[in-house]
């Protein structure tokens, strides 16, 4: 058994309905910072496509292969994000 | 579970909050973390004061509780840095005090935080599942036994494991200029806390002590980097796969889709069975039915993955 089902009181109610307010602009918060984050977050994506050429691309462990020119992956058009 | 996707939060960043919930004794602490909006489950950084005494009781829920600084007293004993419980609901702990202070995590895992002052377990707790353990004194670093693997350099202590959704919890520590150059993906929920130390992943930038995510399903992460090291504490809700890959624009769809169709190359027969209708229900002989509340969501081809049962009246 995970849960003992109960009723809720209107304190406990209370309660959820702030800290849920609270999490909506937590989550909001990190959206924004997260797009902040774009121009660094290119650079690193490019160094990484750079890496997995050059280095290789981690498969299991410890092993890794290198990734052929024509296998990168490019960009698509829509908008990218990474919360979600 | 119906948590937003919460990456990266820095609990160092907001103070304490007093817990006010009814029930739970003066003394206690909180910074939440991540609140499912759907039942209330949740996991918080908490802080005992110093002189913090909670009278033997219970919660409605199943909680886990991880001892980050200072010690708590369960009963007799101490408890201190490390120390892991996992509390099935309905089980009456002895009573918590905290003479010195403490802080630690607690994961409220299928309902609101509760504490209901008890010194018997409620009549359906189920005793044998209750859990206690200091994973630093007592516990040895590990490979993580997952295929495909992570990098070397990173291990894990299990602490809890499910045996039927394969969910887990673990401590992971990575070690000093641990690099891993993929992308991950899983089917499972995830959240982790970061202890102590810095890693870094290529979408979110870097995850500090006191860093915090929890990570819905199909999400990209990595590549990742650790310059000094970090040990973190790690939970997912169901079996953990790492779908690796290096296309760093995928999205959930196409992640979701991808999984999907490795599951139809790796269990033909089992995936054209599931898909076949009539057979989106299937039933478990070693557990009951599944109706159960708390018990795994299904459906009935009907499209409402989760729902519950209503009890039917009894006809007179």
């Amino acid at each position: 058994m995970k849960f003992i089902a109960h009723k809720r009181s209107r304190a406990v109610q209370a309660w959820l309905k702030k800290e849920m307010s609270e999490q909506k602009n937590r989550y909001l918060k990190i959206v924004g910072e997260q797009e902040a984050l774009t121009p660094k977050r290119d650079k690193w994506i490019s160094d990484f496509l750079y890496r997995i050429q050059t280095r290789g691309v981690h498969v299991h462990s410890n092993q890794m292969r290198k990734v052929a020119p024509e296998e990168i992956p490019v960009k698509p058009k829509r908008k990218f994000k990474v919360v979600f | 579970m119906a948590r937003p996707h919460i990456e990266p939060f820095v609990d160092r960043d907001v103070p304490f909050k007093k817990m006010t919930l009814p029930g739970f004794p003066k003394g206690m602490h909180y910074k939440m973390l991540s609140l499912d909006t759907d039942d209330g489950a949740c996991t918080m950084t908490c802080l005992f004061e110093p002189g913090y005494r909670q009278p033997p009781g219970m919660s409605y829920t199943e909680y886990e509780l991880f001892i980050m600084s200072g010690s708590i007293k369960v009963g007799e004993k101490v408890w201190g840095p490390g120390s892991y419980f996992f509390v099935p609901a309905g089980i009456a702990i002895e009573e918590l005090s905290s003479p010195r202070g403490a802080t630690g995590l607690i994961f409220y895992n299928y309902g609101e935080p509760s504490f209901i002052e008890s010194t018997r377990d409620h009549k359906n707790a189920e005793r044998n599942r209750f859990a206690a353990v200091n994973s630093y004194d007592d516990m040895q670093w590990t490979s993580t036994n997952f295929y495909p693997a992570t990098a070397p350099g990173c291990m894990v202590k299990i602490l809890r494991f499910d045996p039927r959704t394969q969910g887990f919890t673990f401590l992971y520590c990575m070690t000093p200029n641990f690099w891993q150059d993929n992308i991950s993906y899983h089917d499972c929920c995830e959240e982790a806390y970061h202890i102590w130390g810095t890693s870094w992943m290529m979408q979110f930038g870097d995850l500090p002590t006191g860093g915090y995510f929890w990570r819905p399903p199909y999400i990209n992460h990595g590549a990742f980097a650790s310059k000094l090291g970090i040990l973190a504490i790690g939970r997912t809700d169901t079996q953990l796969y790492n779908h690796f890959h290096f296309n760093p624009w995928t999205n959930i769809e196409e992640n979701r889709d991808r999984a999907a169709n490795r599951i139809m190359q790796w269990k033909p027969d089992l995936y054209k069975w599931i898909n076949t209708h009539g057979h989106n229900h299937p039933i478990d002989f070693e557990y009951d039915h599944g109706h159960a509340h708390g018990d795994m969501p299904h459906h009935h081809g009907d499209g409402h993955v989760e729902h519950n049962h209503k009890k039917k009246r009894r006809r007179r």
